[in-house]
């Protein structure tokens, strides 16, 4: 190809700057930093190529195992992803109320900050511990059981939750909680006032969005016997037998666990938006409880 | 002062009505309930006073009118009357029965409470202009469904009756039957009169509360979980301190052998797991989240396709993959681990760098559109770059939870080191399971830290 | 009466924001502040409520001392001025009622108003202030639902419903367009002569301050350098205060 001679004055009159090596080593060193790490991973995962050659028929026999699903005894896997849902439920409500007041008490612009770093660290130390670790924790005060799980889910989902909380709080408009001070309100009041209808639509959709995640991380505390579904899915793919019956109670999760997010995710846009979403769910919703617009304001406000 | 002493010119608007009001009118009807629930009554009588409280809230609600007027006595009598049958039909078979209550008797007591919404809805539509006559079958249907599912939730597992077990153990009543049947009718009451009351107000709110606070009281009285206990077993913390503390970062592997720093190898194959799943997972995920926005799908079918894979991967818990996995290849070796760890990584890293695609600026695609470069030349010249700061980001943070998500998976066999975590746990070593928790609370928090400094560098 | 005596306000920063002020405002003027840009208009007016703090002289207004007064003094003298803000301040989610309602805070009982319990008094007298505003159609809409103009007017009648015997509106009009600042002018004023309010405000444009002041205080870099009747304001004045000649810059309309 030959090159156009796009400016035939203008050559030789600047000097051309000299290409910038930087980023050539800068793509090397990160596929160093990023390489390096994942081979030492790979030597140690006691991998043959076998095995990895191995696995995709496994994991094809595995899913000939679970379907077709047996749904005999569904009605006690029913029960049992109940009982994780309530877990899963409480947890939450747990962690909205506890997470609500150290919210604004790790948010910059409600607090001191003598008081935000403390309460930030309680808050990200608690996030540290995986649910299950904190519930591992838990026994040998609690036992083995719901409470335990109850327990471990809501402290974490304090440390998630109050961390979200704290954020939503610090964007809001500074503006109304200074008109609140020049009318004489307390700083109180101008957190119901000024802070709480800016911030709760958000705050409540986290609230609604960790009751989701918090429904997995309940069906997970049950693999350890904390209850609920968990254990019902790993005793049953212990023994190939019971395969189709793991099976049908991992579709019943998987489909109630859908159902719920969408449910979930169609009343968090609601919230937000302060009207009725257009999504297949919301105008279903719509349909169902009618319009959400004027009480939005109500709760922010009741 | 008077602030506007010119003439008032504006009519001034109606207050439109107020949520919290009714929430708490609903709360005191179920609260004024209770008294009447638990007298020695028969069930009409009963059944007739809940009548009447629904005209009483009715009438504040201002749904019907005053007794005095006709149309109000033919309203409060036609709600007393189906009051006493509808709780009538409730009890009868429940009364009579010689089983433990099963679904078909819930179905067959709940047409009582059916009669007695429908009534109610009859009310709401005879008063109120412009409400739909589906609400007729709406507010029966919602009686009646509160009602069945407060029967089975309560016979299934036969929390409703410890509970009344328990009133009576405090004296507090003679018979369980009654207490049973305050339970359901409390229920029934709440949930019956919010779907009622949000037909009236034509809004969600009063039904959205009342519904989770009548999930909560389910969930709570199902697990036995009460807040009391949570406060009373406050006190087992010192157990727990005791038991855990000081930790213990030395044992023997088994018996007669040295005491080593034993929790070394799986650590590093805990962290191994991580490092592997995080970077294989955060590169599968690119094609998946371009595939999955709408800015950058190459058609329709494949960003179906892609976001349901993404919405299904997700759906199943970490820990689930894990077990599936280490079903599929075998327990025991940190393969499945990996494995599962991969589709944690993909799963999170989809639905983030998907919706970052999602918001940036479409102006540079259609410029690269427009010199004639193909789909994937677009995406990579122009889509990809505004991403990348998000990219990395997203992927520290990725590993991150990694770490954190792979503790556990030792727990079902996946590898790692959360088996010595099970195995010291089922040993009721909870000196050592404490050194264990600490060693992952101070990796997870150093690997925070770090994360956090390089993400300020580039985002 | 407020009065400032050889008032300085330095920031934490510290920066000088005014020097050396002394001033005297009797009850039920209406005063207009006019300066460029970073004068410290908004410093003067927020210096009265204690939003910023005097650090040397003396802010006393209607015989509570500004400077060193206790937080609880400082909460009942704020229910007694009303403020008036250039980015209304309202919250938006909110009702225009609830809005206004806050005006009330400090007189209705904390417990009460944490339920959004208002007595009838209360809300009376909300509506009054909206019906003063003329806008009381809208008290049960939303505030993001207004207009600019008309969400000024929400935040006038929230200063109203404090019962205020000082508003200090800083820059009121300042995000309006022309018809829209004269209306609000107008019932500032209004408010004023009728109710006997003392009324601070800061303006940027001239012609407005002309049209409905009475007094003019000029701030130059912190300082007082003008305080007198608006009328008698002319070229060499006007350079004091702006250290420039008059341009059509500093009118609100050309004409
Ligand atoms: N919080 C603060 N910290 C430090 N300096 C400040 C602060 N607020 C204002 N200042 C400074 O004080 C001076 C006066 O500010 P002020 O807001 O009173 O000006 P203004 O006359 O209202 O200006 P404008 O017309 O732009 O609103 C300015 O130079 C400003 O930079
Ligand atoms: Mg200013």
């Amino acid at each position: 190809m030959t090159v156009p001679d796009l400016a035939p004055d203008a050559v030789g009159d600047t000097e051309r700057p000299i290409e910038p090596d930087w980023p050539k080593r800068l793509r090397w060193i990160l596929m160093l930093v990023i390489g390096l790490p994942f081979v030492w991973g790979i030597l140690g995962l006691e991998l043959s190529w076998g095995a990895i050659g191995r696995a995709p028929g496994q994991i094809w026999g595995l899913l000939g195992g679970l379907l077709p699903p047996d749904w005999s005894e569904i009605a006690e896997s029913f029960n049992k992803l109940l009982e994780s849902i309530y877990v899963a439920w409480i947890a939450s409500i747990i962690g909205a109320f506890f997470s609500f007041p150290l919210g604004f008490m790790a948010a910059t612009n409600m607090a001191p900050n003598w008081m935000t770093g403390p309460v930030r660290a309680l808050l990200s130390g608690i996030r540290a511990f995986p649910e299950l670790v904190l519930a591992i924790v838990l026994i040998p005060a609690f036992g083995l059981g719901p409470f335990t799980g109850v327990l471990a889910i809501g402290i974490h989902s304090i440390g998630t939750l109050g961390k979200l909380t704290s954020e939503v709080i610090e964007g809001v408009d500074p503006g109304p909680i200074e008109a609140i001070k020049a009318t004489g309100g307390t700083r109180f009041q101008a957190m119901r006032f000024g802070v709480v209808p800016q911030a709760m639509p958000n705050i409540l959709a986290y609230w609604l969005y960790r009751f989701e995640i918090n429904i997995r991380a309940s069906a997970v505390l049950g693999m350890i016997g904390a209850g609920g579904i968990g254990a019902e899915i790993v005793g049953r793919l212990r023994f190939r037998d019971d395969w189709p019956k793991a099976g049908a109670a991992l579709i019943l999760t998987i489909v109630v666990v859908l159902i719920i997010d969408a449910i979930s995710a169609g009343i968090r846009r609601r919230i937000i938006a302060g009207h009725p979403g257009t999504g297949p769910v919301s105008r279903t919703l719509g349909t169902i409880v009618g319009d959400i617009t004027p009480p939005v304001a109500e709760i922010q406000e009741a | 002062m008077t602030i506007a002493d010119d003439p008032i010119v504006t009519q001034r608007p109606t207050e439109p009505p107020r949520s919290a009001k009714y929430v708490l009118l609903i709360v005191a009807a179920v609260v004024v309930s209770i008294p009447f629930g638990v007298l020695d009554l028969d069930s009409a009588s009963r059944g007739a006073i809940y009548g009447a409280i629904a005209y009483v809230m009715l009438l504040m609600l201002g749904t019907t009118s005053q007794p005095t007027q006709r149309s109000g006595l033919i309203d409060l009598v036609s709600l007393v009357v189906a009051g006493a049958v509808g709780l009538k039909l409730y009890i009868a078979p429940i009364a009579a029965r010689t089983t433990v209550i099963t679904w078909r008797l819930s179905l067959r007591a709940s047409l009582g409470w059916f009669l007695f919404g429908v009534v109610v809805g009859w009310v709401v539509y005879r008063n109120r202009k412009g409400t739909n006559p589906s609400a007729i079958v709406l507010i029966g249907l919602a009686f009646a469904g509160a009602a069945f599912l407060a029967l089975q939730a309560g016979t299934d597992v036969g929390y409703l009756e410890s509970i009344s077990n328990r009133a009576i153990k405090r004296g507090e009543f003679q018979n369980i039957e009654q207490v049973f049947h305050v339970w359901v009718g409390l229920i029934v009451l709440g949930v019956g009169l919010a779907v009622t009351t949000s037909f009236v107000l034509g809004n969600a709110v009063v039904i959205s509360v009342t519904a989770a606070v009548v999930f909560t009281m389910l969930a709570f009285n199902k697990i036995q979980f009460s807040v009391f206990e949570m406060f009373s077993r406050a006190t087992q913390v010192t157990t727990l301190v005791d038991k855990l503390w000081p930790p213990d970062f030395t044992w023997s592997k088994s018996i007669g052998q040295p005491e080593t720093f034993v929790l070394w190898q799986p650590y590093v194959e805990t962290l191994r797991i991580a490092v592997v799943g995080a970077t294989t997972g955060v590169f599968l995920a690119v094609p998946l989240a371009f595939s999955a926005s709408r800015l950058t799908t190459p058609n329709a079918t494949v960003y179906w396709i892609a976001k349901s894979t993404m919405n299904l991967i997700r759906t199943i818990p970490d820990l689930f993959w894990g077990i599936l996995f280490a079903a599929a290849v075998g327990f025991g070796s940190p393969f499945p681990g990996a494995l599962a760890m991969i589709m944690f990584s993909v799963a999170i890293m989809g639905k983030l760098l998907s919706e970052t695609i999602d918001a940036i600026d479409p102006g540079p695609l259609e410029a690269a559109k427009s010199t004639g470069a193909s789909h994937w030349q677009m995406v990579k010249s122009a889509a990809f770059p505004q991403v990348v700061p998000h990219y990395v980001a997203y992927g520290l943070y990725i590993f991150e939870l990694n770490v954190r998500a792979s503790v556990i998976l030792g727990f079902i066999g996946a590898g790692g080191i959360g088996r010595l975590l099970d195995e010291r746990r089922n040993f009721f070593q909870w000196d050592q399971v404490m050194a264990i928790v600490l060693v992952i609370f101070v990796t997870v928090i150093l690997i925070e830290i770090v994360s956090i400094w390089v993400r300020r560098r580039i985002v | 009466m407020i009065e400032f005596k050889n008032a300085s306000v330095v920031y934490p920063n510290g920066f000088k924001a005014l020097e050396d002020v002394s001033l005297t405002i009797n009850d039920g003027e209406f005063v207009v502040v006019v300066g460029l840009s970073g004068a410290g208009k908004s410093t003067l007016l927020r210096a009265i409520n204690g939003f910023v703090p005097v650090v040397e002289g003396s802010c006393n207004v209607n015989g509570q001392e500004v400077v060193g007064a206790k937080p609880a003094e400082l909460r009942a003298l704020r229910s007694d001025v009303g403020m008036i803000f250039q980015t209304f301040n309202l919250v938006n989610r909110s009702t225009v009622m609830n809005n206004v309602l806050m005006g009330r805070l400090a007189a209705v009982s904390r417990w009460k108003s944490m339920f959004g319990l208002w007595p009838a008094e209360d809300k009376e007298l909300a509506l009054r202030a909206l019906e003063r505003v003329g806008i009381v159609e809208k008290a049960y809409v939303r505030a993001t639902n207004l207009s600019g103009g008309q969400q000024q007017r929400v935040g006038i009648a929230r200063a109203l419903a404090q019962e205020p015997k000082v508003i200090l509106a800083d820059e009121p009009v300042a995000s309006l367009d022309p018809v829209t600042s004269h209306i609000v002018m107008r019932d500032l004023k209004k408010i004023n002569e009728d109710l006997g309010i003392t009324t601070l405000i800061n303006l940027h444009f001239l012609d407005l301050a002309r049209q409905y002041g009475q007094r003019l205080i000029g701030l130059r870099a912190g300082k007082l350098v003008y305080d007198g009747n608006i009328n008698d304001v002319n070229d060499e004045i006007f350079r004091q205060i702006y250290g420039r000649a008059i341009t059509p810059d500093d009118m609100l309309q050309d004409a």
